[in-house]
């Protein structure tokens, strides 16, 4: 079968230092797939080369075996990818509502979407109690929980989700696992989620890639990471 | 008396808040300060008449019945924008604001060159609306009718364009894209398209600058881009750059303090009111450097 995503030799170059060298794997449809890796190990340059938003230096990235290398970030996510990246980049001006409604833009199908907004307020209901009120008054989580609304009412095949858990307390890191993994099931997403806990990602499940200094260190369940100490060698080099 | 001055101050800052937006509106999307707006709107004025070197101006499409010559002439301005940004600001996108921001200068020069070649340095009077100008009895004041008609005029356009912004899709997107353009485009929103929009709308509200100041002046002049410019650009400065509601609150302010000014200086001083004006700029600018509209703890972005 096709791979749903395909990552071929793809570098990613900020000036002189290489962020992503010679990357290569393939996720399969509905597949849940961490990215997990010290700091500055590329995993946000990957997930941002893969969307659009940087460019890639060389390489292809295909998904459903088109060729979105070279695409715009509004061209990308009209395809069917949608990005939570790092920071969670909320519109704090906009409503939640409109937060929400940024990402419709390019859909045509106005009944689905009043079913999708409904779907994220049940899965979020706090995003339903405060939907008029502005965006940057939300809570951390709160912010988390949003962002990743957002990016479903794109409608997405395919979500990019870089570390959910950033600045949270565990509790509400379970909470945001649980959605999004309930929300996946629901839409038969491809989910690609940058998280630096190989524990957290064990309890979650699913397969997980190891990066460091741009190279992919080990691929692999989840849950064999946490047992090994392939972690602390990708964080401490071989030095450990 | 009084009621007067507020008539005046009305006016003068309806039409400084509708320059400013220009401004605002594109620096709100693009981080750009558009030093060419002025100039956008001088090519309006003198699309109004013929090129000539006489001292008083044919008309050209200021000829037009009205209800023709307002969309006629805010399609000009619009298209005129549309250009300015698909031949110099869209092969920019990606350089450094500064860069963006001397190529709106130079084009700004270009612009004005231009109509200097085509119509000549000497200001030329013209007659636009003639029959507005007489004056009508509000209360205690002789209001020119004019006036009043700008009044609602930048009404109606502000009340317009707030629900614009606030209930269409290209609204919601320029709102977005003016908070963080990367995360609208990951979201599906279409850069091109944004910019657009807000230069075809810069460009509109340029034209809508242009007729009221023919009508009011009754002069076409290669200089008035400049200076309307100068007041617009300060006036989204005050308001804190990329704040449209600020821009516009600017606008009036800096129209109501030139209205007192021109009435409370005494008359010796009155030639040198616009140095009285930019004095309290300054002053203003010393004690709120990110504007005065700026929410508080907003970092000022230039
Ligand atoms: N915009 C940029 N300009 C220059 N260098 C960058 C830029 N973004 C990232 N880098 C560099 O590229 C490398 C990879 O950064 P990246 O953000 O992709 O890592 P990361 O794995 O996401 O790290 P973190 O866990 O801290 O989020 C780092 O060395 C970083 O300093
Ligand atoms: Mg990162």
């Amino acid at each position: 079968m096709m791979a749903k995503l395909g990552i071929h030799d793809l570098a990613v170059r900020y000036g002189k230092l290489t962020a992503i060298a010679d990357l290569s794997f393939t996720v399969a449809e509905g597949e849940r797939l961490f990215i997990s890796g010290p700091n500055g190990a590329g995993k946000s340059s990957l997930l941002g080369a893969i969307s659009g938003a940087v460019r890639a230096d060389h390489g292809r990235i295909e998904m459903d075996g088109d060729i979105l290398t070279g695409l715009g970030p509004e061209r990308i996510a009209r395809r069917g990818l949608s990005m939570v990246p790092e920071g969670r980049r909320i519109f704090g001006a906009l409503s939640v509502r409109e937060n929400l409604l940024v990402g419709t833009g390019m859909r045509r199908d106005r009944a689905a979407i009043a079913d999708d907004l409904e779907t994220a307020f049940t899965a979020f209901p706090i995003l339903r109690d405060r939907a008029n009120a502005p965006a940057g008054a939300l809570s951390g989580g709160q912010q988390q929980m949003l962002a990743i609304a957002r990016a479903l009412m794109t409608n997405p095949k395919v979500m990019l989700v870089d570390e959910p858990s950033l600045g949270l307390a565990p509790r509400i890191v379970d909470e945001v696992y649980d959605r999004l993994c309930a929300l996946q099931a629901l839409r038969g997403l491809t989910l690609v989620i940058v998280e630096q806990s190989s524990t957290r990602a064990a309890r979650v499940g699913g397969r997980m890639i190891l990066m460091r200094g741009g190279r992919i260190v080990a691929d692999g369940d989840a849950a064999t990471f946490a047992a090994t100490d392939l972690m602390s060698e990708a964080y401490f080099g071989d030095a450990a | 008396m009084s009621l007067q001055l507020l008539f005046d101050a009305l006016s003068l800052g309806g039409i400084y808040a509708i320059a400013a937006l220009g401004i605002a509106l594109i620096f709100g999307v693009m981080q750009l300060v558009n030093f060419a707006h002025g100039q956008f709107i001088a090519c309006a004025v003198f699309a109004l008449i013929l090129p000539s070197s006489q001292a008083v101006a044919e008309l050209g499409l200021g000829r037009l019945p009205t209800p023709l010559l307002i969309p006629v002439i805010l399609g000009f301005g619009a298209a005129l924008a549309l250009l300015a940004e698909a031949a110099v600001f869209r092969p920019l996108r990606n350089a450094a604001p500064v860069a963006l921001m001397v190529a709106s200068f130079a084009l700004g020069v270009a612009l004005q060159n231009l109509l200097l070649v085509i119509y000549g340095s000497r200001p030329k009077a013209v007659s636009l609306w003639a029959g507005l100008g007489h004056p009508v009895q509000i209360g205690g004041a002789q209001v020119p009718l004019l006036q009043l008609l700008v009044i609602g005029a930048v009404a109606l356009i502000l009340a317009g364009l707030a629900l614009m912004l606030k209930h269409s899709r290209i609204g919601l997107e320029m709102r977005a894209a003016a908070q963080d353009f990367g995360m609208a485009r990951l979201l599906g929103v279409r850069a091109n398209r944004v910019i657009s929009g807000a230069f075809a709308l810069s460009g509109a509200l340029a034209a809508v600058v242009a007729l009221v100041m023919v009508a009011q002046t009754g002069v076409a002049d290669v200089r008035m881009g400049g200076q309307i410019m100068l007041i617009a650009f300060i006036a989204t400065v005050l308001g804190g750059m990329g704040s449209l509601a600020g821009a516009v609150a600017a606008g009036f302010a800096i129209g109501a303090a030139s209205a007192l000014l021109q009435m409370a200086l005494p008359a010796e001083a009155r030639p040198f009111r616009d140095a009285f004006l930019y004095g309290l700029v300054i002053l203003v600018l010393l004690f709120r450097p990110q504007g005065l509209f700026a929410p508080a703890g907003a970092k000022p972005r230039v």
